[in-house]
């Protein structure tokens, strides 16, 4: 099965070749987008050996990974697997994350920081409104109760399962989005435990409490023109 | 103001007449602000500045959520138009 990897950066010629060495052992290729970065993310990232993409203009996360879901299934992906630049998510999870869709019993797998395994350093402010968006899917978009990390940024899915998740949220709500698409479809979806590496820099740059807001917002405004 | 707006194109002759009639209402309330007062009592609202104050906030409600729908459907063809360039880039290599 050949894993393709999609990460999105911006900005993150610092942390970036670290991630790109960890997850190499576990994909055939690493697809980088870099999203309008100002910095040297896309020298970086090509120097460390991976397929590099470039928006011109900073478009969003989401507009980001599905680029680079779109390049990965024309580059032959049979298994795709989304990951942030940052190093948040520890890459050696790929294989746990890949593994129910190499047996068969799931089309898409996400990654979820809540299922046991303790986040290091996870600030409680943050589990807080992390708890409190996972409360909005249920209620407001309708996603089962099952789903215990709706936020989260790490998953695979096969190339099958891309084809059929047309997500458009440019920015941060494409999480929830891709979410309630594939909820809706027919696609099989599991959650397995990931570990999250919490830095200072990461918090930083992480979700605010105004970003959990606009991506309820996004996420509204995508229903009424969907 | 609006009719030299029109004649460059800048919005449509419909626009600027329906722009006009509001400079004209306005005009016409500031010219005699007990006209309002008639129309509010029979909407069933005590004082005809209630009355303006009510339409302005849902007439500028309504424009600000078009702006709104408008603005997302730029940012999703501006998407569009930055991926394609960026896919065929990277074909190109």
């Amino acid at each position: 099965m050949k894993v393709v990897a999609v990460i999105p950066a911006r900005n993150e010629s610092s942390r970036i070749c670290r991630v790109l060495e960890e997850a190499r052992p576990f994909t055939q290729n690493i697809i980088v987008v870099d999203d309008g970065s100002h910095d040297r993310t896309s020298d970086v990232a090509r120097e460390a050996g991976a397929v590099v993409l470039r928006h011109q203009i900073n478009r969003g996360q989401g507009a980001a990974l599905k680029t680079g879901t779109l390049a990965a299934l024309r580059h032959g992906a049979d298994v795709i697997v989304h990951l942030d630049a940052d190093g948040q998510h520890d890459p050696t999870a790929i294989p746990a994350l890949i593994e129910p869709l190499q047996s068969g019993r799931a089309d898409i797998v996400f990654g979820s920081r809540f299922l046991g395994l303790q986040p290091e350093d996870m600030p409680s402010w943050r589990r807080v409104l992390l708890h409190g968006g996972l409360v909005f899917n249920r209620l407001a978009l309708g996603i089962p109760r099952r789903i215990t990390d709706p936020q989260s940024g790490i998953r695979a899915m096969t190339a099958n399962a891309a084809w059929r998740i047309p997500f458009s949220q440019d920015r941060m709500a494409h999480a929830s989005e891709i979410l309630r698409l594939v909820t809706r479809s027919t696609l099989r979806w599991t959650e397995v435990p990931v570990r999250v590496r919490y830095s200072a820099e990461v918090l930083a740059k992480g979700q605010r409490s105004a970003d959990a807001l606009s991506i309820v917002w996004e996420l509204l405004l995508g229903a009424f023109q969907s | 103001m609006t009719v030299r707006r029109a004649r460059q194109q800048a919005i449509r002759w419909l626009e600027a007449l329906m722009w006009m009639l509001l400079w004209g209402g306005i005009g016409a309330v500031i010219w005699r602000p007990d006209a309002t007062t008639a129309v509010a009592r029979l909407v069933g609202i005590g004082r005809g500045a209630d009355l303006m104050i009510y339409a302005a906030v849902i007439g500028l409600l309504i424009m600000v959520f078009q702006l709104h729908v408008a603005h997302g459907r730029i940012e999703r063809q501006l998407t569009e138009l930055v991926r394609k360039k960026t896919l065929d880039e990277w074909i190109g290599q």
